[in-house]
């Protein structure tokens, strides 16, 4: 038989150990044993082991469990639907969940301040906003040149053709 | 997160027992539960206050595990053995108990001596035939308390694995799937629990206590 610690088959010696192995496996293992101290010394710790977990056990369960069982399962039947989800989810281990919500909130925030004009409706006030800036600015500036070129036509009207020339003549 | 009370846990090769006695439970048949109860209780509370070492919230989290089971009834399926689900859910409870920071207490009654009879264990039992000595009820508390400090020092899982291979009796293939994850996995953490065991404990081989 090839040595289950070399072989990596430790659970053939816990099942030995534990009694549970079937009987030709057990001959050939036990054989085994008498020339492998590794795996005797094994087999003597693990007994150790199961036999000090043999000492535990615990005392005798309530008396009232069953009634108390009973009275639960009567007033969940009675109890509304908010209260038996509360009590269902009452031994719920909400921490995984945790770090996963605040994962889908900062990615939502991440969305929303990439894209601040996703809102049709902030969308429509900020075009309005920008195209009413945009036509007051453009409004100064055409009333500014329709000005310059009223002044230059004045200009013209006061100034005769050939006025310069007759002087130095 | 803990999971609901899931039945689909994996192939059954033939309709166990227990696997009826629910079907009938599904079918309004409350003395069947009674009967599954009666049959189960036990081991359940056993199991979680192992794992948990502390007696009245193994009560209290083994009431839950019969409650959800009860709850369940009507999208029950046989799918898989009933010990498998029932311990699905009771393993499911005790690891979440545990890993919520609600242990702080039962961890600190794990240090105090002579804490047997508050926690719910038996007291000296080997020596039925007449009362133990002093000397002796001290020996068996310090080897008691040196095998559940043992135990509760297991990481979560390989404790799971290695009560209900020591104490439901369960084989790998079960084990595996009420820890939902494999045969190999199972053997794996079987392998490492029992090693760190045997260096805590073999030491009783002799009979001498720390």
């Amino acid at each position: 038989m090839t040595c289950p610690l070399q072989k990596e088959k430790t659970d053939l010696l816990l099942d030995y150990s534990a009694g549970r192995l079937d009987a030709a496996s057990a001959a050939a293992l036990a054989q085994h044993m008498e020339n492998c101290p590794a795996c005797a010394s094994f087999r003597t710790e693990q007994t150790a082991v199961w036999n000090a977990l043999d000492m535990w056990e615990p005392a005798p369960v309530s008396m009232d469990f069953n009634r108390r069982l009973w009275q639960r399962i009567d007033a969940a039947a009675a109890a509304p639907w908010y209260r038996s989800l509360r009590d269902s989810l009452r031994f719920t281990d909400w921490k995984p969940v945790i770090p996963l919500t605040a994962a889908i909130l900062v990615i939502a925030a991440g969305f929303l301040l990439d894209h601040p004009r996703a809102n049709p409706g902030s969308n429509a006030l900020v075009t309005g906003v920008s195209v009413t800036s945009v036509s007051l600015k453009e409004a100064d500036q055409v009333e500014q040149t329709l000005d310059d070129i009223q002044l230059l036509q004045q200009l013209d009207a006061v100034t005769p053709p050939n006025g310069g020339n007759s002087k130095r003549m | 997160m803990v999971q609901g009370v899931n039945t689909v846990v994996g192939a059954v090769p033939a309709l166990d027992p227990d696997a009826q006695l629910m079907l009938r439970v599904r079918d309004g048949d409350e003395h069947s539960f009674g009967v599954l109860l009666e049959r189960h209780r036990n081991p359940v509370i056993y199991f979680v206050y192992r794992m948990v070492q502390d007696r009245a919230i193994a009560e209290e989290l083994s009431q839950e595990v019969f409650l959800r089971v009860y709850r369940s009834r009507e999208t029950y399926e046989p799918t898989a053995r009933f010990t498998t689900w029932l311990f699905r859910i009771a393993t499911h409870l005790a690891l979440n108990w545990l890993r919520d920071g609600r242990n702080e207490r039962g961890h600190q009654r794990l240090d105090a001596p002579r804490e047997s009879d508050k926690n719910g264990d038996m007291p000296a039992r080997e020596v039925s035939d007449r009362k133990p000595s002093v000397e002796q009820r001290m020996v068996y508390e310090t080897r008691l308390q040196e095998v559940r400090s043992a135990i509760a020092l297991l990481p979560e899982k390989q404790r799971a694995a290695v009560l209900m291979h020591k104490y439901e009796e369960m084989d790998y293939a079960q084990i595996a799937n009420v820890l939902e994850c494999s045969e190999s996995a199972v053997k794996s953490l079987l392998f490492r629990a029992y090693e760190t065991l045997r260096a805590r404990l073999a030491h009783m081989v002799t009979g001498v206590p720390k």
